[in-house]
């Protein structure tokens, strides 16, 4: 009986209902963890899977694409065709490449077999769009996708982690991934940024900061 | 018009219902008929299929590469747990051991997505049961997970992390240190939602005594992970089956012992502990090494035959010639299963020496829980379905396949 009495002064009481709203009311005094989203943006992480694209190579000007096929083989979609044809040397000549967004699924294996590190997916995220048409990406549409996005890009210079993955034996990769280097690109960066930026490189590839709290 | 119900003359009147496939607190598209006594349920069917797209018939035309970015969209919740899964299977069927260092990462991964799928079911099971609150507190822990997953493999919810002998590549200092941030800080926010929830009586009214099921019966009906455990049976396959590092860590396995929704919901918060604890583990005890074994298949692994080697081809490659009509996979089949958060995944898969999958068959866990709620809502009132769907904790995408 004696365990009771307090269970029951407890349950008159509304206890635990209390203690419940001063949490909550604990909570409404912090900071909101929410995002205004179409007035403040999030950034995503490097690396994330967002739009695909042809990195623009800076001697050519055109895609390094060498049309050896294997991303539209490994793709789990099936989204990706390519036609191409041979000149007399035996060297393959792209003429057609085209990505069928709506059913690609983001899996980020095309980046990780191109011998070359020609096609990425960038991390522009926002391209919704009212018809189905703007979604079949041919040749110059991915690479005015790389153009927007390197425009847009917040740091000096792009390296994409599926190209050279961290920790990965460099024997596996072939020889074009091997030598890749951080693509100079995006808007000149502040004094302080750049600074900061220098410090997290290595290896040509940036690395995640922590933030305030431990968080990333 | 005849009068319904005149002494004597008796009449009971069951009325059919039907809930979903587009109702909110189903959990997707499952759709229940419930007989219905008044607001006793007499008899629920439930309805599966309205999200099958072929999952295990695709398989047998990707390669084993190929298949893993499926099961991503198993139990879209928690992929990591789907991919390690699958990836366990071919490598038990390949002979392949994934290196210390990437077993490391994969359990932390694997916890991870146990932590992150179990904050979304309290989130929506709170939800459904009235408590709005809890909803939100869940998300804003989930998100700080589904950071770190976006920085580690560019993927918020189809990971494809792991891949057939390791993982896809390593987690630098930074992310283990802001993952060691989150384990310190997450118990302290577990002890939060049960201040929420815990004692809240109307909570306790809402789950105590409410979708009973024994421990014999949650045997009979093959339930499998926190669903059979609040029923009091102590079953769990990275203690009993153990895979990855799991026998390198020290952890409990929780349960209950009446087998109501309330003693499902106990299980599934000790369970968050213990993830929380693993995770801490395989951090502090996290070896070096490589990420990948050295005779994992390549992504872009041939179907059959030959190989043609080409000069742009890596190194790794380059010692692999195949003959003509050289098989690239053992012949054989089998069953490897894995404790996922919503109970026990299993891969059976066959294989005759090419590079595709003769035959995948995926036994998830969802889809037996979802025939064993016609067992625990039947007697119940119509309200405590949604409480009994919520302690299941079923998706219909790894259900429907």
């Amino acid at each position: 009986m004696k365990q009771r009495f307090p269970d029951f002064i407890k349950k008159i009481l509304f206890v635990e209902i209390l203690k419940g709203l001063a949490l909550t009311f604990r909570t409404m005094l912090k900071p909101p963890v929410t995002r205004q989203y179409p007035k403040e943006r999030r950034d995503p992480k490097p690396g994330f899977r967002g739009q695909h694209a042809f990195v623009r190579d800076a001697v050519t000007k055109r895609e390094k694409c060498v049309a050896c096929q294997k991303c539209a083989i490994v793709c789990p979609s099936r989204c990706i065709s390519i036609r191409y044809t041979t000149d007399d040397s035996g060297a393959r000549k792209l003429t057609k490449y085209e990505i069928d967004a709506l059913r690609c699924i983001f899996c980020g294996y095309c980046e990780s077999v191109c011998p070359v590190c020609a096609i990425v997916l960038t991390e522009t995220y926002e391209y919704a769009s009212y018809s189905r048409d703007g979604f079949l990406y041919d040749r110059e549409r991915l690479l005015l996708n790389w153009d927007e996005f390197a425009a847009r890009l917040k740091r000096d210079s792009y390296f994409n982690m599926f190209w050279r993955p961290a920790g990965c034996d460099v024997r596996r990769l072939p020889a074009g991934k091997r030598e890749q280097q951080a693509i100079p690109a995006g808007r000149k960066p502040e004094a302080k940024s750049q600074k900061s930026e220098e410090e997290n490189t290595e290896n040509g590839r940036p690395s995640p900061s922590v933030g305030e709290g431990g968080r990333i | 018009m005849e009068p319904v119900g005149v002494a004597g003359t008796e009449t009971r009147k069951e009325l059919t219902l039907n809930m979903g496939p587009q109702h909110p607190a189903t959990h997707g598209v499952l759709r229940l008929t419930l007989d219905l006594d008044g607001e006793t349920v007499i008899r629920c069917t439930p309805h599966v299929g309205y999200l099958h797209r072929g999952i295990e018939k695709l398989a047998e035309t990707r390669t084993y590469q190929g298949v893993m970015p499926l099961t991503d969209r198993l139990d879209y919740v928690a992929s990591v747990a789907n991919n390690v899964g699958y990836c366990l299977a071919v490598e038990r069927l390949f002979g392949i051991e994934a290196p210390d260092r990437a077993k490391y990462l994969r359990t932390i991964a694997f916890e991870m997505s146990r932590i992150s799928s179990h904050l979304l079911w309290l989130a929506t099971h709170a939800l459904d049961i009235g408590a709005m609150t809890v909803f939100l507190y869940c998300f804003r822990e989930r998100e700080w997970l589904l950071d770190i997953f976006e920085t580690i493999c560019g993927a918020r919810l189809t990971v494809s992390y792991p891949r057939i002998g390791g993982v896809l590549q390593d987690m630098e200092p930074a992310v283990l240190e802001s993952l060691e941030a989150f384990t310190r800080m997450f118990p302290e926010k577990i002890l939060e939602y049960e201040t929420l929830i815990d004692k809240n009586r109307i909570w306790l009214q809402r789950t105590q005594g409410v979708g009973v099921i024994s421990a014999k019966d949650a045997v009979r009906w093959g339930l499998t992970g926190p669903t059979l455990r609040g029923s009091g049976v102590s079953y769990d396959l990275r203690r009993d089956v153990p895979y990855d590092a799991y026998d390198r860590v020290q952890f409990e396995v929780p349960i209950g012992n009446k087998g109501d929704v309330y003693d499902r919901y106990r299980c599934r918060m000790e369970e968050l502990r213990q993830s929380n604890r693993i995770i801490q583990q395989c951090i502090a005890a996290l070896p070096e090494g490589d990420i990948l074994a050295s005779d994992a298949p390549e992504l872009d692994m041939p179907i059959s035959g030959k190989k043609e080697l080409v000069p742009e081809m890596s190194l790794g490659n380059a010692s692999l010639a195949f003959g003509d009509r050289v098989s690239v996979a053992p012949k054989g089949e089998i069953y490897s299963a894995v404790e996922v958060p919503k109970g026990e995944l299993g891969f059976y898969l066959m294989s005759d020496g090419t590079g595709n999958p003769c035959r995948m068959r995926v036994r998830s866990p969802s889809y037996v829980h979802a025939g064993a709620l016609a067992k625990m809502c039947e007697g119940g009132f119509i309200a405590d379905v949604i409480a009994v769907i919520g302690s299941i904790d079923i998706v219909m995408g790894e259900c429907d396949r």
